[in-house]
């Protein structure tokens, strides 16, 4: 057994985990960015100079790329720096480094950036007052449009008994990892090096090496310790800067966003606004229409995408005999959207699941049988139309609906019990592959990740190779390299890490014992093992040492095996799409959670007394670092349920840039919650196993929305339900 | 203006020469002195994720100027193994596994020590848990860290 439930705590207990922020080197400069003071205008002039006069300062603006960036690389609103138009407050416009944080400061301070402001497009349905036309999707405002449409709409509401028609909305919310984004650069002999705290080096790679038009094998990115992504740091944010800089000085560049820029320029979920319109007939769903608006801020990464794969968690799994749905991502002055853990799944479950209970009050069902009734089993068909693989839902919700019965039954006056759902699919994403080493006394995974702190890399992939080869954990350990020296990864998002790359540590796994075979010229299936201290190969009765079946050349690296895993997802029935794109699932992660809450009707202040999810997860890889995830979700989701909420001035200035204005949940906040574990329904991960990362926080909101509303009636429609909306809602009734 | 500073820096004595007036003790614990387990979060007071052991009482370091701290005993978690309340909620925290990305935990440890040595190792468990309201974690949802309160305690009467 290893000495603790997490591989990494003893280095991160002594202090000796060196993260992006830490990072420093002799001779280093310290970096930072001129932002643009404005959401919308014209860059009228940038100067430079004043900053270029102060002792050791380098600049650098958007004359200092083209020879770097030919203008038709990227879409203009990827560019490094704008050089027109700028798309929202603190756009970056120029950077600059010098020998102190202090002197970086000034130096920012001091160039001159005179702009002539434009009025900023803010409020996502300032835009389209009414709802868009059938002319919006040409406005260049429209970043992307998804349509979808199957069975008899209009004649289901025709013919229907009941139509309930609503809005939501929902708030932008920041990752607020502790970390701020931070890396260290340096150029020397045409070979450009940054470390970073990143969940994806890979993927970093590839994003910096097309912004700035170099090749990618000129580029060598090595992940450090990340004090937490939660989405925020997939993507490259200031890593081509701190690029820039290094190249310009010629000294390795230190480049950290201050906390308040995390904030600001840091790419996360926006707002939105959804529209449902829902028929019923003898008590069942007869037909849905659900219309979507999502701020895409200034760009829309993926787009389609984005917008498309929202709308699944709009339909949400259940039986929908017809439907329509249509989502625009529109263009505001914000940063671009960016993801966020499960991104605006919390959000649509928020919708859709306060959204069926109101149908079931309107129709006097009980809101958890009027779910149960219609919640997708295996064999179902998803509304684009794919076969529904094993799905523990329907397992989750009975267990839900059983506990919230007892706890209903123990309640005083002012208190709820609220349940709702989510579901969400382990995305495997553009593949990755490992490399395994066995040696005569350890097998070593050699992999490209660095562990963010799910555990998914160090706990996750070590308990997956331990299953796969028989080996004992302690014998196993996991290899970081960084961007030249491992094995291609997509990189650690989207619930992925465990389920694509434990996939190809089976694979690699198997073909160890291939070879193994081979050199053993066994007839019998090879199993590893351990004796007295080394690793041992077994086949029949025979037990032999691996110091004795390696080559001479294996001396070193041991045994080697690759394995890889790429993504094979289902099918959706394109027939049904009628324009846009829609993406199948890998597979199917269902979540039925369960809240108590008291709410004081004077105030509206909510205290969230119990909690309990109970978590389709397919098999358990680690049950430790399962719990874990499902636990930091939970809170991660009260937040978004409660009390986070990014504000933007109607000049599009972020106006809660701080902890203190912007509140995540405290330790007193938070209760201890009951996680459960299902197991039996397999999903698309080694052994059976589904993404984790990102489900458990999916049911949040709602679950908080439908408690609250239990205990109070109020019937809140905006997300976050804060003290104020809530209040509100109780002088409706 | 700078100038030297003495004071005791994890149980040692330590001269730090030409820190300036303005100049934080996150600053100079994690550029001057390389001590970077402390943590820099939000540099406002809002995380926690700095917090270091004055006297024995925990402060925010990005709040704190270095010159504020003359002639005290400032410990911080590479100090921690030989601190005995340090190195139990240490314990207690690798025992539980209480930590996901690990970065708040020098903070968690830090103020923890501190209420040890305040209210003592039996003090209801509720006074070190509002004793963490400071203190921001974004990953384990603190689940984890109150099991490691727990374990950390020794059972009152
Ligand atoms: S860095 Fe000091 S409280 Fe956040
Ligand atoms: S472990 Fe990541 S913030 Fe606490």
């Amino acid at each position: 057994m290893r000495p603790s439930v997490r591989p990494d705590a003893a280095v991160k207990l002594a202090g000796k985990a060196a993260y992006g922020m830490d990072l420093d080197a002799p001779g280093m400069l310290w970096g930072a960015l001129v932002t643009a003071p404005v959401a919308r205008g014209r860059l009228r002039s940038l100067d430079l100079e004043p900053a270029h006069d102060l002792p050791g300062v380098v600049a650098i603006g958007p004359d200092d790329l083209p020879s770097l960036l030919p203008p038709s690389r990227g879409e203009p609103d990827r560019a490094i720096f704008p050089t027109e138009e700028i798309a929202y407050c603190r756009q970056p416009l120029a950077a600059v480094a010098a020998p102190t944080w202090a002197g970086a400061r000034r130096a920012a301070a001091a160039v001159r950036v005179v702009v002539d402001a434009e009025p900023a497009l803010v409020d996502l349905e300032s835009l389209f007052p009414e709802w868009p036309g059938p002319d919006a999707r040409r406005s260049p405002n429209v970043l992307a449009y998804v349509h979808a449409k199957h069975g008899d709409v209009e004649g289901a509401f025709r013919t229907a008994d009941r139509v309930v028609e609503e809005t939501y909305r929902t708030a932008g919310v920041h990752q607020v990892a502790l970390e701020p984004h931070a890396c260290l650069a340096s150029v020397e002999d045409g070979v450009w090096r940054v470390r970073t705290s990143t969940q994806s080096p890979f993927g970093v790679r590839e994003d910096v090496a097309s912004l700035l038009g170099i090749p990618e094998s000129s580029l060598v990115v090595e992940g450090t310790w990340v004090g937490g992504g939660f989405g925020g740091k997939g993507a490259s944010l200031v890593e081509p800067y701190a690029l820039l800089l290094a190249r310009a000085s010629g000294r390795p560049v230190r480049l950290a966003l201050s906390y308040r820029e995390e904030f600001e320029l840091g790419r996360t979920t926006l707002p939105a606004v959804i529209r449902f319109s829902t028929a019923v007939k003898e008590g069942r769903l007869a037909a849905r229409r659900v219309r979507l608006l999502l701020d895409g801020g200034s760009s829309l990464p993926g787009r389609d995408f984005a917008t498309g794969y929202a709308i699944n968690f709009l339909l949400g799994p259940y039986r929908t005999p017809a439907f329509e749905v249509e989502g625009y991502g529109i263009r505001t002055n914000k940063p671009p959207f960016g993801p966020h853990r499960a991104p605006f799944a919390p959000q649509c479950a928020f919708a859709l699941e306060s959204h069926l209970d109101e149908v079931a009050r309107a129709i006097e069902v009980d809101p958890w049988a009027f779910r149960a009734a219609h919640v997708w089993r295996d064999g179902d068909e998803t509304p684009l139309g794919q076969r529904v693989g094993p799905f523990g839902l329907r397992a989750a919700l009975d267990a839900a609906g059983e506990l919230a019965r007892r706890w209903r039954a123990e309640i005083g006056p002012g208190e709820g019990v609220g349940i709702a759902l989510g579901f969400w699919s382990t995305n495997t994403g553009a593949g990755g592959e490992v490399r395994l080493e066995l040696a005569p006394t350890e097998l070593r995974v050699v992999q490209g990740e660095r562990e963010i702190g799910s555990g998914s890399v160090l706990a996750g992939l070590a308990a997956v190779a331990a299953r796969a080869t028989g080996l004992p954990p302690e014998r196993i350990s996991i290899d970081y390299g960084d961007t030249s020296r491992a094995p291609f990864d997509s990189g650690v998002y989207g619930s992925r890490t465990v389920g694509a790359l434990g996939r190809a540590i089976v694979e690699a796994t198997a073909s160890v014992r291939r070879t193994l075979a081979e050199r053993l010229r066994a007839t019998e299936p090879v199993h590893l093992g351990v004796d007295g201290g080394e690793i041992v190969a077994i086949t029949g009765t025979v037990r032999r040492p691996i110091r004795e079946l390696l080559r001479p050349e294996e001396r070193e690296s041991g045994l080697v095996a690759t394995g890889q895993h790429y993504a094979r997802t289902g099918s959706i029935d394109e027939s049904r799409v009628v324009e846009g794109a829609f993406y199948p699932f890998t597979d199917f992660t269902g979540s039925a959670h369960v809240a108590q809450v008291a709410v004081d009707r004077d105030t509206g202040s909510v205290t969230v007394t119990r909690y309990a999810a109970f978590q389709d997860v397919g098999v358990v890889i680690d049950r430790e670092t399962a719990r874990a995830q499902v636990e930091g979700a939970i809170a991660m989701g009260l937040g978004t349920a409660l009390t986070e909420e990014a504000i933007w001035s109607e000049e599009g200035r972020l106006e809660n840039p701080g902890l203190l204005d912007y509140r995540i949940p405290t330790l007193g906040e938070v209760p201890v919650p009951e996680v459960t574990l299902i197991e039996g329904y397999p999903g698309a991960g080694p052994f059976g196993a589904k993404g984790l990362g990102e489900p458990p926080i999916i049911p949040v909101p709602a679950t908080i929305a439908v408690a609250v509303r239990e205990a109070t009636g109020a019937h809140v429609t905006e997300l976050p339900l804060s003290a104020e909306r809530i209040v509100r809602a109780l002088k409706l009734l | 203006m700078s100038r030297p500073i003495e004071l005791r820096l994890n149980g040692r004595p330590a001269t730090i020469p030409d820190v300036p007036d303005d100049e934080r003790l996150l600053d100079t614990l994690r550029w001057r002195l390389d001590l970077k387990g402390t943590k820099e979060g939000c540099r406002t007071g809002g995380c926690g994720a700095c917090t270091v052991l004055v006297d024995g009482r925990s402060i925010l370091a990005c709040l704190a100027l270095t010159r504020e701290v003359e002639g005290t005993a400032v410990t911080t978690i590479e100090g921690s193994a030989s601190d005995p309340d340090l190195a139990r909620v240490r314990a207690a925290f690798e025992k539980v596994g209480a930590l996901q990305c690990g970065y708040c935990t020098p903070g968690f440890v830090m103020t923890l020590g501190g209420l040890l040595k305040e209210i003592g190792r039996s003090a209801p468990i509720d006074q070190f848990l509002r004793g963490l309201d400071g203190n921001l974690c974004r990953c384990t949802g603190y689940a984890s860290i109150v099991r490691a309160v727990a374990e950390m305690r020794e059972p009152g009467p």
